[in-house]
């Protein structure tokens, strides 16, 4: 903790108390479209932002664009389950294949902060085998780097979050900068079914800051984390990398919509990227271009960025754009006791159990699958009564019990497939291009994960004294879809987030993840972003002292 | 503040005298004014039909069980959302998007209901509404008029239940107190409530193991 001001002054530079620092924003610097910049970043998300924070810090001249607004928490973010839908990417998308995953919600993201906006706060680190679950397991892929490799980038992101939480006994064991946060009753009952299962459970890990972290307030536990952290303790890069990029120097240009990235036919370098801000079609010229749309628009727009050298889309010789893109199943229990449990009450991110995140070689399926709190406002609490076929009179009487019952949900490891892809739409968007269409079908490891998973939490809910639980399948994240490979013939980019088709550009989101843990993904993609910005401050030293 | 009217033996009056739109001096501005906005005047409907809007009406009335007023007006609620196009953006590829799958479907709805009661649903009386909306409910992943029956019911619920219980009418009958910024909770943990809050009075009507001391 003590060098993290130094290395990252987010936190400080933020009012006291809720609030945006509207002094930093109105003298942001303001780049010229036909300046050159040094890298222009597509996408203000997790990896984006992480990237042009560094970068910034470096004297980079660097401008990040988004497709949507600069939030503003207080005037824009509501304490509202239905009034939030304008937190998601909600451009129209085509969904197919034997097991459609429906898009624009809770996997999507849009304005400055991505999804992280509205992510629950749950941000574990990926266990060491995570990457190399080819060679352990024989499925999936193994990456071109290593836990080691992300490791101090880890350490790094959880000092500027914070993260909160017990000390972590699963994957590569390790601690947190800040303490565990007091738990809720739906947290109070999962702890209390592992206790009676014998299951380890911790609390955390969350990047809600336990305690003031600079001029950010500690939580309040009001619940709505899912709706954007109106309070400032929830950590997303709208408060925690943004203001710094500022700071030192980088322009964020937001409600600006990417249309094409170009490449200069000659050189076989990009020179910038085409956006269209408030119906106007523009151009910002760059030295470097990174994308980091995540894992559907980032491959859609390499797709729609045609030219006479990539005719199949930027980035596309070998056709792995768009593939392995993942999905994590996420069925969700609940149970029923005669208790008040208000689940709503706290952050739905509390506890977490990696007992059965490794390959269980007693099982008939590779790899495994978390276990979380989490815990539904009503809205999607009906969605999850409605699943169970109830309707009418049935469905509001199951919703009038809603104070008794208690929730936790996994993320299942599902494995990358070369068919679960994003290819172009004949539908159009409002700016004239292809949408993108995403297919996906689970395989047979990928169900029995989810079966196994259900039985667990069933078990522990159970145990916890429910005298009735109910189950529903669902799906949360997404990564994949350009993903990082040792050659060209796997993936898109290199092990630094550098396409291996055009040397200057980086792909920095989700989407370059190989395998995706049962872990939440965010922590990883802003670990995997800064390690990409080490390696291009380290290679750009070394161009130059060339 | 209105009382939806549910009986008892429903799951009505557990958390008596609890007002979530009571505590509204302690939300914030922007919440409060997205919040209080669903109390006031419905909005006039600009999206459906009148024939649209009136076997959509007699849907939601099912799907919500709201066979009388004061009612949620979930029927406005949803025209508006599809007016302003505020939709999740995907369709299912074998699907149209949800402005036209509302307007197909509904269509369907009249159609089905001509041919198996010589009315259209709105028409038809409250037990063959609901037996037919059960056969739709039944056919699964099947095919209900070309699109697989589950899409369907999947599309009418979720805008159903997102405008349903999103109003604070709705929350008070499940006991749920609404925006929680800037005053936040002080009370967690299993029992535990904050003093606005209104315990529940039925607790052991259980609507899965069935109501405890019925016969």
């Amino acid at each position: 903790m003590s060098n993290v001001r130094e290395r990252n002054e987010s936190a400080w530079l933020l009012p006291a108390g809720p609030g945006t620092n509207h002094g930093l924003r109105e003298q942001m610097r303001r780049f010229a479209d036909d300046d050159e910049v040094d890298i222009v970043i597509v996408g203000c998300g997790a990896g984006g932002s992480t990237l042009l924070q560094r970068l910034a810090r470096a004297g980079w001249r660097a401008v990040a664009l988004d497709a949507g607004p600069f939030w503003d928490p207080e005037r824009d973010w509501v304490s509202d389950e239905a009034g939030s839908h304008h937190l998601y990417w909600t451009e129209p998308r085509v969904i197919a294949g034997s097991d459609p995953v429906p898009l624009g919600s809770n996997n999507s993201g849009r304005g400055v902060g991505g999804s992280m906006v509205h992510y629950a706060g749950y941000v574990p680190r990926f266990h060491p085998s995570d990457f190399r679950t080819r060679a352990l397991d024989g499925v999936g892929a193994d990456w071109p780097l290593q836990y080691q490799d992300l490791k101090h980038y880890y350490q790094d992101i959880e000092e500027e979050l914070p993260v909160a939480g017990e000390h972590w006994p699963w994957g590569d064991p390790h601690g947190y900068p800040h303490r565990p946060h007091p738990v809720s009753g739906n947290g109070e009952l999962f702890q209390r079914g592992a206790m009676a299962t014998g299951i380890t459970a911790k609390v955390g890990p969350v990047a809600i800051s336990n305690g003031r972290f600079g001029n950010r307030p500690h939580c309040i536990y009001r619940g709505f984390c899912l709706q954007g952290c109106k309070v400032n303790a929830k950590a997303s890069p709208l408060i925690t990398h943004i203001p710094d990029a500022l700071a030192h120097g980088a322009e964020v240009r937001p409600d600006s919509m990417v249309t094409g990235v170009e490449v200069d036919a000659r050189t076989g370098l990009s020179t910038g990227v085409h956006y269209v801000h408030q119906g106007v079609p523009r151009f910002q010229r760059a030295r470097m271009v990174a994308v980091a749309g995540y894992s559907i628009e980032t491959p859609r727009l390499l797709l729609n960025s045609t030219s006479a050298r990539f005719p199949d889309g930027l980035c596309n010789d070998f056709d792995q754009v768009g593939r392995y893109l993942m999905v994590q199943g996420a069925p969700q229990t609940a149970g029923r006791f005669d208790a008040e449990v208000r689940m709503w009450k706290g952050p739905p991110p509390e506890v977490s159990s990696e007992e059965f995140y490794e390959t269980d070689p007693t099982k008939p399926y590779k790899r495994g699958f978390s276990i979380q709190t989490v815990s539904p406002l009503p809205i999607t609490w009906a969605e999850h009564v409605m699943a169970q076929g109830h309707w009418g009179a049935a469905l509001r009487n199951y919703m009038s019990d809603y104070v008794h019952w208690a929730c936790l949900g996994a993320l299942c490891e599902f494995l990358p497939q070369a068919e679960n892809r994003v290819t172009l739409a004949t539908e159009l968007d409002r700016h004239g291009l292809p949408v993108a269409r995403f297919s996906y079908s689970q395989c047979e490891n990928d169900g029995a994960l989810m079966k196994a998973a259900r039985e667990k939490m069933e078990l522990i809910l159970t145990a916890a004294g429910a005298d009735e639980v109910i189950t529903i399948d669902r799906y949360a994240h997404l990564v994949g879809g350009a993903r990082m490979a040792a050659t060209a013939e796997h993936g898109v980019v290199d092990a630094d987030c550098r396409s291996f088709a055009v040397p200057n550009l980086l792909i920095t989101d989700g989407s370059v993840l190989p395998t995706q843990g049962s872990a939440n993904p965010a922590l990883t993609i802003m670990a995997v972003a800064a390690r990409a910005a080490d390696r291009l401050l380290i290679n750009g030293a070394a161009s130059r002292s060339n | 503040m209105s009382t939806l009217p549910l009986a008892a033996s429903d799951g009505g009056a557990r958390f008596p005298g609890f007002s979530s739109a009571g505590q509204a001096k302690h939300w914030d501005t922007a919440t409060a004014s997205v919040v209080m906005a669903r109390l006031g005047r419905p909005p006039e409907i600009h999206f459906f039909t009148p024939a649209q809007e009136a076997a959509a009406g007699a849907l939601c009335n099912q799907l919500l069980d709201q066979r009388e007023e004061p009612r949620v007006p979930v029927t406005a609620m949803i025209d508006a959302r599809l007016a302003a196009q505020e939709t999740d953006g995907w369709h299912y590829e074998d699907m149209p998007v949800d402005a036209q799958a509302w307007r197909q479907t509904l269509a369907a709805l009249d159609d089905e209901a001509r041919f198996r009661c010589g009315a259209v649903f709105a028409a038809a009386t409250w037990h063959e509404q609901t037996r037919l909306l059960q056969g739709i409910q039944n056919l699964g992943p099947a095919p209900w008029h070309g699109i697989p029956a589950k899409q369907v019911w999947s599309l009418w619920t979720r805008y159903a239940c997102t405008a349903f219980y999103s109003h604070p009418w709705a929350w008070d009958e499940i006991g749920f107190a609404g925006p929680a910024y800037p005053r936040g909770y002080k009370n967690m943990g299993v029992d535990a409530l904050e003093p606005f809050e209104v315990r529940d009075v039925h607790p052991g009507d259980d609507p899965v193991r069935g109501k405890k001391g019925s016969p």
